[in-house]
């Protein structure tokens, strides 16, 4: 797959995710369903892709700066902000915090009951490669 | 001269600049949380449209390429799962039960909090898909009817909230399972938990990013379904 190959295919994935929004009327973004797309894509014809792999890493390694011109949008957003920013933080960190607590907590258990022991020294090295 | 800052290309050349600098301070404080690149870029460039009396339609017209590349951007995260997918085997039970916890979690204690304090219908649409990664974040709440700025920097606070306190809590749990840590913490505060589970171990690092990415779907998923039910 060469560099515009694979730009292609996520564009595609994007646009096909866009029909199926459009088409079915599900609130779900049209590029979360395109991501659901290129890993049915992925799982169907599995084989490594290093330039696919390439562009995603790169794309990702630069998300910051791409959602700055949204986030200079609270421009327009002062008086929420000013009336709701303290509910916003509370609400935020209870959450953030919440959330963590839960999904450790689930995921302990569940290894407990169905999965699988303590990862190995090899299964470790694994899942860091 | 007047002109010039109406211009696309002077609005996007100037996020460039300052989001670098922004970044340098960032690399500087050794990548902490409170110095993220956005949230010190943010308040200069909202400084600077208030300073010049621009618009931010006038500012968007100039950076919404960058914006674009988010879609591309959100598609790929299926990658880093493809990669995981031996780990998503093994565990899926696990995985699944505890991702589906977490997402349900995030989503009714965020926005049960918040309405106790009376906010309305968009400011509730804008904190409800707050535990998954931005760009995803914008978008569900844009499709809630909620403010993708205020998402995004809900977002954002997650993320360092998650990023700064995961250490300190799971010790105070007695939380040694490294992968149960990963995975919350991915799962909870996207990007900013993964890129400090990875400083603290490279095992809750690969479970971070993968919560991070299902979450993604996850969440999405889960508020569509609400939305077209409520």
């Amino acid at each position: 797959m060469t560099m515009i190959g694979a730009i292609a295919l996520l564009l595609f994935c994007q646009l096909a995710g866009e029909v199926i929004h459009r088409l079915t009327g599900l609130p779900l973004p049209g590029a979360v369903i395109g991501l659901m797309l290129l890993l049915t894509w992925l799982t169907l014809v599995p084989k490594e892709r290093p330039t696919l792999k390439a562009v995603t890493g790169w794309l990702t390694a630069h998300l910051s700066i791409m959602f700055v011109p949204a986030a200079v949008g609270l421009i327009d957003e002062g008086g929420p902000l000013s009336r709701y920013g303290v509910g916003i933080l509370a609400a935020t960190a209870v959450s953030t915090l919440l959330t963590m607590v839960v999904t450790a907590l689930v995921f302990r258990w569940a290894v407990k009951r169905f999965g699988p022991p303590e990862p190995q020294p090899d299964a470790v090295e694994e899942a860091a490669s | 001269m007047k002109g010039l800052l109406t211009t696309p290309l002077f609005w996007l050349a100037l996020t460039l600049v300052v989001f670098e600098g922004a970044d340098q301070i960032s690399r500087r404080s050794g990548r902490h949380p409170l110095c993220h690149p956005v949230l010190l870029a943010t308040p200069v460039l909202i400084g600077l449209l208030l300073l010049t009396r621009t618009s931010y339609a006038t500012y968007w017209s100039g950076t919404q390429a960058l914006s674009f590349l988010l879609g591309p951007a959100v598609v790929g995260l299926a990658v880093p799962v493809w990669a995981q997918r031996d780990l998503i085997r093994r565990l899926a039970l696990p995985i699944g039960l505890a991702l589906m916890a977490g997402a349900i979690t995030a989503v009714v204690s965020a926005v049960g909090v918040l309405a106790l304090f009376g906010a309305p219908h968009e400011i509730l649409a804008s904190i409800a898909p707050r535990a998954t990664t931005t760009p995803v974040a914008m978008a569900v709440a844009q499709q809630l009817g909620g403010v993708p700025a205020l998402a995004a920097v809900i977002v954002l606070i997650a993320g360092v909230i998650g990023a700064m306190t995961a250490t300190p809590l799971f010790n105070a749990m007695k939380m040694t399972d490294y992968r149960a840590r990963g995975l919350a913490v991915g799962v909870s505060a996207h990007g900013f938990g993964a890129a400090r589970a990875f400083q603290v171990d490279s095992t809750a690092g690969a479970f971070a990013s993968l919560g991070m990415a299902l979450n993604a779907v996850a969440t999405a998923t889960l508020l569509s379904v609400l939305a077209l039910l409520l």
